[in-house]
């Protein structure tokens, strides 16, 4: 290991406009991001802070390399016969790496603990110095399936940290992006569930759909993840008139090819019952931990950073809520499931009402004294926060707060008392990434 | 009344034809294959200063670096390779610029000893951004259905016959990805798949983290991309098995 | 006295010499009961192959003739008993190197009453042995390393059963006496109220000793909570059990005509024992408790046989009568021999691993002896009825005697056939669980590197001939089958054939027929197609391309492997069932908060012991009869023990007039 990474953990230094600065992941605050009280979201997105010319001791949220076990507090359980089953880092259940220690005396989950940081490939920590479009590089491989969302708010908190006004079109392209993504993903937790169910035609077809959309991003933007779909000066491609009539097109036949599956699925007793009452998330739990996104609304909290937190484009379109309360992987389900058809719903309206004028980003962007900037946005699952401290069109500090760091531990806590074939509804329903948790 | 026959059957057959036919511009995006120097030297002294992951050198383009961002495309760089990019010598991944630019970039790799018959594969995450995880994953969907070719995915390493990794290794995972490595069975082949380990990729000299998975496992099949599409994975798992498209022909 | 009976005497004689040597040193005892169980073995055979031995006799204080005496019924018991005690006394010779002599003379006491017992020609003989071996094996059992309080109480609990086994026995034997007025077994009683007065207490009695639901308590219990000494566990469990089941098949035997009834009774409690026996063995974890659990289901599956037997009996189905018969036998003979090596097994791995805990043996019996390996695998395959053990043969020709249930005349004497059979085959399936637990987490597991005692070669060796007999016992079942025919002849009453014929191609006498034929097995055969398919695999081998053999660490999804903690209790496999069977275990999960820790976290981590308990249902019965029993004796001692001593000399002098007013009235 090398002695060249900044010193992991700096003391938290309260000051600033927002009592709800005060988030870190040791804290267990990130409920303080809203006040559900009076539905008025207390970090808001886009505030540009001035920075005092002398470094100022702030938090700074970077990966420490060591494996983190502490996703929630969990209890000890000690008993007759009980031990510890681990699980990971390495299983095909969940693709990607990451270790869960499950407290069991055989078939139940007495209690589970996430353990992360496999992965952690110090991006928050390598950003700093670097040019903020050659971090955006790094952001949008932060994690590969939430790359829009990343991206949009990595540069939103970014560009006005360095003061940089963003044409119109250009926030119209990212909301564009994110919208797909969205529906991707959503579409993607769909196929996984259903595979975990042995729904097997299901599966193929929600896979099959899933992939569609991956091929509807490349077609509009070169690139099947939207990496450079999204960076400061603009993306590969802009969308013409021609472009739009296309995706469009193609948008209309995967809705409707959507809406057939999503009713199958409805009509599938099967699927249905093994999702219901699975790993349940109570109201006051998702409220206490801070839960985010699906998650959050699927247990009664009506909560979209697009709605709470509206910035253009949303600001100007039709978007309806979804929210259900059982707050179980069929809630969540059915969350994502509306949250699909307003995807296209958002999509449509875009096309039909897309800006004549692009506009172009200032590049190089005009340096500027040392700022700070904010940004959320509604990543597939969930409420995504940026932190970024610019000077001179560099990074000199940046903070993240990913959607899948707040709600791994409802998931922890939602698999108590469960079994072990639950994991796997239990893990998809969430649509946890370990990328972005171990950034 | 619709059911899940009646869905199936209104699809129809909707699986890649790929190898026996080249693929399509909907597999891979006809301006995210690899990349080409249109313009030999005069494109790789544009690019050097465009690229912002140090791929482009005065003499070569460097597609184990390459993560196609596109930003070198002004310079006279073109994102049409052949798909069929991956080979088993890391040197055969620098295009220079005597290169031709079109088909037969990469002669085909002798197959490897000891696969007679279908393969089996385990996928390792080093530390990716998940996007080669799913794209692993999706050559089990219909449209890849890697299955027809012989080619499947196991749980263990026990029972593989091949190491996909994907990501760039980081400390924390380095022993993970030995310890799979030790539990595969001889004869076993590396894949690396991605130029993350490769070369790192986007995060390549991130203090703490390896350079490539050679520093850990001698590594049989280089698959350049960030990430590489499916068909693009398929090619490097048919070249293990002798069996991949010669790059560009028929 | 010819040549045969000064054996038997001798041999009967040979324990209690060796018991009373015992002050001396603990090798007299088991020693003599080496040469007692070998002669009594030797005399067995003659009997089974010959016709019936009379030892030693002598006038009984009532005028009768009592003495020892070894008809084929007996002989084959004896025979079982034999076997068994032959192995469990060369192992003790090398097991018990510390504990106290008592031990060794009780277990000669044991032994030796047993085989009295066996070997009484009447019933007050076999009520003197009946009443010391339940008084002997009390001391065994008190031999045990523990708690002394835990000890005592499951010793307390055994006498208790034990002395209620007595008592219902001896009303069992008064009825015969008056029914046929002699003490000597021989005469038949007919049908009547007396003889199922008789058959009752009878069942009650013997299946007391048996540990037949709801009497199970009394078998697992003193094993498992007193962790008896090993040598003690398997005579307790192998051969304490084969003499309730010569006991009950002995009073079977004398009495006539048995009406429908009987055998539905005999069937429905073999079967729930049976399930029960499998279920608590399944979710055992303690190295003898779990093979006590397997006692009760083995002998659940004779009294299934027996119960099918009697129903064809009555039934007139004479065929499958005498399969039933067969199987009864033949489960008695495989249970006994393999339970044995089980317990034998447990010794070891006590001996070794210093536990009795499953979950925390891991395989520290592996690096022991390839007997005790060979043989442990064995004798749990045997149990878990895998072909061609013993234990299959037995379960095999169980199983077939109830499929042909469907033969008896009344509906619903078929729907209890049925109900028998689904409950044997979910039995069958559950105690597989168990021994798969057993066998792989005590002999399978990878094991700890430190830990593990040096290998006991000779106890090991002991263990690997009982294995040995187990094979035997299973592939030479035809002819062991026509061997013990005579046996079932004496309990039938007339002479039957062993249900041995031709099929197919097989070789005449090698195959065992169910019905005619109903149903064909030839274990003989089994080896033959085990070494015939191994040839043509090896022979594959050897001509193909050679391939090479892939050998890989384990793998445990990219963690270090082994880590303390993390492996896999025998409880959490158990688990399964728990859950599942939930309705008949009462399973309930009891969480309690131990305190807190400080976590990770800002909130401090609770810290709570789980505890997943499962409950038989039947200790309500034994609650409800401790609080009655307390109940009675209280009000008992208010009312006739005031402890005034001229109510004592009163109760003398009524008890004293009782009894001449008695004898004056037979006489």
């Amino acid at each position: 290991m090398s002695a060249v990474r900044p010193s992991e953990t700096e003391p938290f230094d309260p000051y600033g406009p927002e009592r709800a600065l005060a988030y870190s992941p040791e804290d267990a605050t990130f409920a303080l991001f809203n006040d559900y009280a009076t539905g008025r979201p207390v970090l808001r997105h886009g505030i540009r802070i001035p920075v005092p010319t002398e470094v100022r001791a702030t938090w700074q949220r970077s990966r420490t390399p060591e494996l983190t076990r502490s996703a929630g507090p969990m209890e000890t359980i000690e008993g007759y016969g009980i031990f510890t089953f681990p699980y990971g880092p390495v299983s095909m259940g969940v693709p990607e790496s990451g270790k869960f220690e499950v407290r069991t005396y055989g078939e139940r989950i007495l209690s589970l603990e996430p353990v992360t940081g496999f992965k952690s490939r110090r991006i928050l920590t390598s950003i700093a110095g670097q040019p903020i479009s050659d971090g955006a590089l790094r952001i949008e491989r932060l994690a590969g399936n939430f790359s829009a969302a990343h991206a949009a708010a990595y540069l939103a908190a970014a560009e006005s940290a360095a003061g940089i006004e963003v044409p119109e079109g250009e926030l119209w392209v990212r909301a564009l992006a994110q919208e797909l993504q969205r529906i991707y993903n959503h579409v993607h937790v769909l196929a996984r569930l259903a595979e975990a169910a042995s729904q097997n035609v299901g599966a193929a077809q929600t896979h099959a759909l899933a992939e569609e959309m991956l091929r509807i991003q490349g077609s509009i933007f070169g690139h099947r993840w939207l990496f450079g779909a999204l960076l400061p000066g603009g993306p590969r491609r802009h969308l013409d008139a021609a472009d739009r009539r296309d995706l469009g097109r193609r948008l209309n036949l995967h809705s409707e090819q959507f809406e057939r599956l999503w009713e199958l699925f409805l009509g599938s007793r099967t699927f249905i019952d093994r999702i219901q009452a699975t790993c349940p998330v109570r109201r006051e739990e998702a409220l206490r931990w801070g839960a985010v996104g699906p998650t959050l609304r699927a247990c009664g909290v009506a909560w979209d950073d697009r709605l709470r937190v509206p910035v253009t484009p949303y600001n100007d379109l039709f978007l309806e809520l979804s929210q259900e309360s059982a707050g179980d992987a069929l809630a969540r389900m059915l969350v994502r499931a509306r949250e699909v058809q307003s995807s296209y719903l958002l999509l449509e309206q875009m096309l039909d009402r897309w800006p004549r004028d692009p506009g172009r980003l200032l590049s190089p962007a005009p340096p500027v004294a040392p700022g700070r900037g904010l940004a959320r946005v509604e990543s597939p699952s969930g409420d995504l926060v940026y932190d970024v401290t610019a000077s001179d069109g560099r990074v000199t500090r940046i903070g993240m707060r990913a959607a899948s760091q707040a709600n791994i531990p409802l998931f922890a806590r939602g698999l108590r008392n469960g079994v072990f074939t639950d994991f796997h509804f239990a893990w998809e329903s969430f649509g946890l990434v370990f990328a972005e948790i171990d950034a | 009344m619709p059911t899940w026959i009646g869905q199936a059957a209104r699809n129809g057959i909707v699986t890649s034809r790929y190898p026996a036919e080249p693929a399509t511009d909907a597999e891979v995006p006809e301006t995210a294959r690899p990349p080409i120097p249109l313009r030999g030297d005069a494109a790789l002294h544009d690019g050097v200063a465009r690229c912002p992951v140090g791929a482009i050198s005065e003499e070569e383009l460097d597609r184990g670096k390459c993560i196609r961002c596109a930003r070198c495309r002004p310079a006279g760089f073109e994102f049409r390779g052949p798909v069929e990019a991956s080979t088993g010598r890391r040197a055969e991944l620098r295009v220079g610029s005597a290169a031709p630019a079109g088909p037969g970039l990469v002669e085909a790799l002798p197959p490897l000893v000891g696969f007679p018959r279908s393969l089996h594969v385990f996928l390792v995450d080093a530390g990716s951004c998940n996007a080669c995880n799913l794209e692993v994953l999706a050559l089990a969907n219909p449209l890849y259905d890697s299955q027809r070719l012989g080619i499947f995915f196991t749980s263990s390493p026990r029972h593989a016959d091949v190491l996909l990794v994907v990501g760039i290794p980081t400390p924390e995972m380095a022993p993970a990805v030995l310890r799979a490595y030790e539990a595969l069975p001889a004869p076993k082949a590396v894949i690396a798949a991605g130029v993350c380990p490769i070369s790192g990729g986007a995060f390549a000299g991130t203090p703490g983290l390896l350079a490539g998975l050679e520093e850990l496992v001698p590594v049989d099949v280089f698959v350049p991309g960030c990430p590489p599409a499916p068909v693009e994975i398929l090619d490097a798992i048919l070249r293990v098995h002798g069996r991949a498209r010669t790059a560009g022909g028929d | 006295m010819d040549p045969a009976g000064l054996l038997l005497t001798v041999s009967v004689a040979a324990f209690f010499v060796g018991a009373a040597l015992g002050p001396l040193g603990r090798r007299g005892p088991y020693l003599g009961s080496l040469v007692g169980s070998a002669g009594l073995g030797i005399v067995a055979v003659l009997v089974l192959a010959g016709g019936s031995v009379t030892g030693a006799t002598w006038a009984g204080p009532l005028g009768d003739v009592e003495g020892l005496t070894l008809d084929p019924l007996a002989a084959f018991f004896a025979l079982a008993a034999a076997l068994v005690w032959v192995a469990t006394s060369v192992y003790s010779l090398t097991y018990d190197d510390r504990r106290s002599p008592l031990l060794a003379i009780t277990y000669a006491l044991t032994l030796g009453s047993i085989a009295l017992l066996i070997a009484a020609s009447d019933q007050v003989l076999f009520l003197i042995g009946w009443e010391t071996m339940t008084l002997a094996s009390y001391g065994m059992i008190l031999q045990a390393k523990g708690p002394g309080e835990r000890i005592f109480s499951a010793a307390f609990v055994f006498l208790a059963f034990g002395e209620a086994s007595t008592l219902f026995i001896s009303l069992a034997f008064a009825g015969l006496r008056v029914g046929t007025g002699v003490f000597a077994f021989g005469p038949h009683l007919g049908p009547g109220d007396l003889a199922t007065l008789v058959f009752v207490a009878g069942l009650l009695g013997f299946g007391i000793k048996m540990g037949i639901a709801p009497f199970h308590l009394s078998e697992w219990l003193p094993i498992a909570h007193s962790s008896a000494p090993s040598n003690a566990s398997a005579v307790l469990s192998s051969t304490l059990t084969l003499a309730g089941a010569y006991g009950l098949f002995r009073l079977v035997s004398l009495l006539s005509s048995p009406p429908l009834w009987w055998g539905a009774v005999v069937l429905a409690i073999g079967a729930i024992s049976a399930l029960l026996g499998a279920l608590f063995a399944a979710v055992s974890e303690h190295s003898k408790g779990l093979p006590a659990y397997s006692t009760i289901e083995n002998n659940g599956l004779i009294l299934v046989a027996l119960g099918v037997a009697l129903l064809a009996q009555s039934d007139g189905v004479h065929e499958l009568y005498v399969f039933a018969l067969f199987a009864a036998f033949y489960q008695a003979l495989a249970h006994a021999i393999a339970k044995t090596g089980l317990f034998l097994s447990a010794g070891y791995i006590e001996h070794t691993a210093h536990t009795f805990d499953l979950n925390s043996v891991e395989g520290q019996a592996k690096s022991g002896s390839r007997g005790e390996f060979g043989g442990t695998i064995i004798a749990t395959l045997s149990l878990a009825a895998g072909p061609p053990l013993a234990g299959f043969v037995s379960e095999w020709m169980v199983l077939e005697a109830l499929f042909q249930s469907y033969r008896f005349g009344q509906s619903w004497v078929e729907f209890v056939g049925l109900l028998a059979g689904a409950a044997v085959a979910l039995a069958a399936g559950l105690i597989v669980v168990a021994m798969v637990k057993f066998v792989g987490f005590s002999m399978l597991w990878r094991p700890r590197p430190s830990g593990a005692g040096p290998p006991e070669s000779r106890l090991g060796g002991v263990v690997g001939a009982v294995g040995a007999m187990v094979l035997a016992i299973g592939v030479l079942a035809p002819w062991i089958l026509r061997f013990i025919a005579p046996a079932v002849s004496g309990f039938a009453g007339s002479s039957v054939a062993a249900p041995v014929g031709q099929l197919l191609a097989v070789p005449d006498g090698w195959s065992i027929l169910s019905g005619s034929p109903f149903g064909i097995l030839s274990p003989p055969m089994i080896p033959f197609i085990v070494v015939a398919g191994a040839a043509v695999a090896a022979g594959y081998y050897a001509l193909g391309r050679p391939r090479p053999r892939r050998r890989v660490p384990i793998w445990m999804a990219g963690s270090p492997p082994g880590q303390p903690g993390e492996t896999y209790t025998s409880f959490g496999y158990g688990t399964g069932i728990r859950i599942m069977m939930r309705s008949v275990l009462s399973t309930r999960e009891v969480r309690a908060e131990t305190g807190e820790s400080s976590g990770a976290g800002v909130d401090p981590v609770a810290a709570y012991n789980v505890d997943l308990e499962v409950f038989d249902a039947f200790k309500l019965f034994y609650e409800a009869l401790v609080r009655l029993g307390q109940g009675t004796s209280a009000v008992l001692k208010a009312a006739v023990m005031p402890g005034r001593l001229g109510r004592y000399l009163a109760y003398i002098l009524i008890v004293v007039l009782l009894v001449v007013m008695y004898v004056a009235a037979f006489y």
